[in-house]
């Protein structure tokens, strides 16, 4: 039985030992405040009452100290960093601290050493032929579908050709998650069973992503033609000047440029082998950041938000 | 009789481990003044009809924590009589937070009534 309101706040004090020193000190002032203004209201509706009785019914509502003590202990260990929301930072330190300490140059030259830049370059040539493919399924879909709607197929077909989007697009971002190394997800949306077909279609077409799907095959098309044009013609490039001086010195084989064929100087050759190199090694840059573009636009075109 | 018993408790203070941050939250938000740990203890048990729901006590932990992270904010007045009180206001970030958290109170409570009477679609 607790007589009086030392006696509760040094009970409280036991049950909390351990606790952060902090935890103590707010524990024990919000239970004094709210145990001493208790104690005033009821002594002055009830002047005869005892203490240690009126302390027993506010306690009643307060709680007992080790059930304080145990609220103090769950909002201390839950509640508070649930809600001051930690930031995840997107590489463990290391990764990063070892990063950050390789000198310029290695880290300018290190893109061919990282499999991710290749999988990008893989990817951005690859995409030309993606994107034919995906832009000739996507407008012949859409116009057959068009086109047979007046006829008793019609609906099953637009249905047919909306879930290939729907499969497509899975596909795609997992292409993506593999070369581009951006998340993707890796099942279909709809988990539904008890719904009719009728509604399940509509839902489907009625679906923003649907149609955002059919607009990233759609553009895949002009964009794999120019992620294709713009990086085999800087490769065919950087390749070239790496190779002129075998050409020119092995197989005495000249450069030749709108019909004239041409000699370079001796002290040339060296310059157009390192041109060639850091042309390429630039191309890889390019391609990494292109990549992680491409990889944004996927993942805001082809993901739900 | 006892395990049920058991397990119903245990279900009251899950469902009050988050609620009561939402009802702290909200009786900050309606009120324009600031308010102290024992007034708003009575006022959400003047809110709660027969047996009471949480102890008073557990609320005063989550209203720190709720300061801590910058919902609430507070300050200490002398009292006539008595302790100092530690008087609390909601803050600007409290407000949207409220907004946010009873868009998700009210899913959770029409996916709950769903549930029970068959939903209708």
């Amino acid at each position: 039985m607790i007589q009086s309101i030392a006696d509760y706040l040094s009970q409280l004090k036991k049950e909390l030992s351990g606790c952060d020193r902090a935890t103590i000190q707010d524990a024990l002032s919000d239970a004094e405040e709210y145990l001493r203004t208790a104690l005033n209201s009821v002594t002055s509706i009830d002047a005869t009452i005892s203490e240690a009785d009126a302390l027993s019914l506010i306690i009643e509502r307060y709680g007992l100290p080790e059930e304080v003590a145990t609220a103090y202990r769950e909002i201390e260990h839950h509640i508070t960093p649930a809600l001051a929301q930690p930031s995840y930072p997107d590489e463990p330190e290391e990764a990063k601290k070892e990063k950050d300490e390789r000198s310029l140059l290695s880290r300018f030259f290190g893109v061919f050493a990282d499999f991710r830049v290749w999988g990008a370059f893989l990817y951005l040539l690859f995409s030309l032929a993606t994107g034919i493919l995906y832009f000739t399924w996507v407008v012949t879909g859409i116009s057959l579908s068009a086109g047979l709607l007046i006829l008793i197929i019609g609906l099953p077909f637009a249905g047919l050709f909306i879930l290939s989007i729907r499969g497509i697009g899975l596909v795609e971002g997992r292409i993506v998650e593999a070369l581009l190394g951006i998340r993707m997800p890796r099942r279909p949306q709809f988990h539904r069973r008890n719904m009719g077909l009728w509604v399940r279609f509509k839902n489907i077409i009625l679906d923003k992503y649907t149609w955002l799907s059919i607009a990233y095959m759609i553009l895949q098309l002009p964009l794999g033609t120019i992620y294709f044009s713009i990086f085999i013609t800087l490769i065919v490039l950087s390749l070239f000047g790496i190779a002129i001086p075998i050409l020119q010195l092995g197989f005495d084989v000249p450069i030749n440029i709108n019909g004239g064929s041409y000699y370079l100087a001796g002290w040339m050759l060296p310059l157009t082998v390192v041109a060639g190199i850091l042309l390429a090694t630039l191309t890889m840059h390019l391609a990494k950041y292109v990549g992680r573009m491409h990889g944004a636009l996927a993942k805001v075109l082809l993901v739900r938000g | 009789m006892t395990s049920t018993n058991e397990e119903t408790k245990k279900f009251q203070k899950e469902l009050n481990a988050g609620t009561t941050a939402l009802v702290l939250l909200g009786v900050l938000g309606q009120t324009s003044k600031p308010m102290y740990g024992y007034q708003i203890a009575k006022l959400i048990e003047a809110n709660t009809k027969d047996i009471p729901i949480m102890k008073q006590g557990a609320l005063y932990p989550v209203l720190r924590s709720l300061e801590s992270s910058g919902l609430l904010e507070s300050e200490v007045e002398p009292s006539v009589s008595g302790p100092p009180r530690r008087y609390y206001r909601i803050t600007e970030t409290g407000r949207e937070t409220l907004e946010r958290w009873l868009e998700i109170w009210d899913q959770i409570k029409a996916l709950v009534d769903n549930v029970m009477h068959g939903g209708e679609r």
